[in-house]
């Protein structure tokens, strides 16, 4: 484990926010705090779908809801989306953060770990490239090598 | 991960919200200290290298929100932690009382039957405290924790606090395992004959 990215939660945590989620939902019960707890156990699965269902019940939090309230489902939208490598998105929800809150260190340090991902991979595409251009080298050299025959 | 790490260590630090979880954190991670530190929103993760008596070993820290609002969610961090850090404000009576509900939770979610406790009265360096070293030590024998006292403004006590609760996790008999990474090549099982296949009074250096 390296950052805050890696965790996640056992299955068996997940499905205990999910039934108290959708028993409260069956008696019309769901409060703000039962639906981002149950968000936030869906944006630290393992799976995708479960994380993008995270990010939907969040982004309907974020529309309501106290300033209070607001700023851990804006922290968790970051965290949700850069998971599922929507990472220009994730910087945004970091960025308004740090517009309320600059000096934030926990905001500051997720933007970082987005931002080295990023690099991360952005770097494999290079590699990626830089190796197909040394396959086709050694292609035109393995030419040049028939060709003189 | 580095070859050279004999193990990563999970810890958790709680405690009642503003007490200065956040901040003991920082202080030993980063060595920095913030009067205005933000409260922390859900639970917040830090990595720190430190070397043991030779041994480097990994801590995966995390630092969990005291606010009443994320309290449902938690719980649920304390699986497979070998380390638990409990704080108060020796300011502040309130965070002190609150203690036990707080030990309760621990012990309740903990899944390592023999996870390392520790207690920690922070902000020795205000004027005005409330609560006083013999009772913090009370409370810490009572439930078989260590026990410091620190400022994280000040620096005091804080790298001892984190370094004897690593100490004795490592000289904990199974509670934690070699990273397999570390292991250079030897296989599970050779280890494991003989039992107590980690407990090596926690000095040895394995690799």
């Amino acid at each position: 484990m390296e950052d805050v990215l890696d965790e996640s939660i056992s299955e068996e945590d997940l499905r205990k926010f999910e039934r108290r989620y959708h028993d409260s939902l069956t008696q019309g019960t769901v409060t703000q705090d039962i639906q981002f707890n149950y968000s936030w156990a869906l944006i630290r699965s393992k799976y995708q779908t479960d994380i993008k269902r995270g990010i939907f019940l969040l982004e309907d939090l974020s529309k309501g809801g106290n300033e209070e309230g607001r700023r851990d489902y804006i922290y968790y939208l970051a965290i949700g989306n850069a998971k599922i490598k929507e990472y220009s998105k994730a910087l945004g929800y970091t960025k308004i953060l740090l517009q309320v809150e600059p000096c934030n260190q926990q905001v500051r340090t997720l933007k970082n770990v987005i931002e080295k991902r990023m690099e991360r991979e952005g770097l494999k595409g290079i590699a990626i490239i830089g190796g197909a251009a040394l396959a086709l080298g050694s292609l035109i050299g393995l030419g040049v090598a028939l060709a003189r025959k | 991960m580095d070859p050279s790490v004999l193990t990563t260590l999970k810890i958790l630090i709680t405690g009642e919200s503003g007490v200065g979880k956040s901040s003991l954190l920082l202080r030993f991670t980063d060595d920095t200290f913030d009067n205005e530190q933000a409260a922390t929103i859900g639970v917040d993760f830090k990595v720190k290298l430190i070397n043991i008596d030779g041994n480097n070993v990994k801590l995966a820290i995390w630092d969990t929100a005291g606010q009443e609002r994320f309290r449902t969610l938690t719980p649920s961090y304390y699986r497979n932690a070998q380390g638990a850090i409990l704080v108060y404000d020796v300011c502040s009576r309130q965070s002190f009382s609150r203690l036990d509900a707080w030990f309760d939770e621990l012990e309740t979610y903990a899944t390592n039957t023999n996870i390392v406790k520790m207690l920690i009265g922070n902000k020795i360096d205000k004027e005005r405290r409330e609560v006083s070293r013999e009772e913090g030590l009370k409370f810490a024998k009572k439930h078989s924790m260590l026990f410091i006292e620190a400022s994280a403004k000040t620096k005091d006590g804080v790298q001892m606090a984190f370094e004897e609760l690593v100490q004795k996790i490592i000289q904990t008999p199974g509670l934690w395992e070699v990273d397999a990474s570390s292991q250079r090549g030897m296989s599970l099982s050779d280890r494991t004959e003989g039992g107590q296949p980690w407990s090596c009074s926690g000095y040895c250096s394995l690799v």
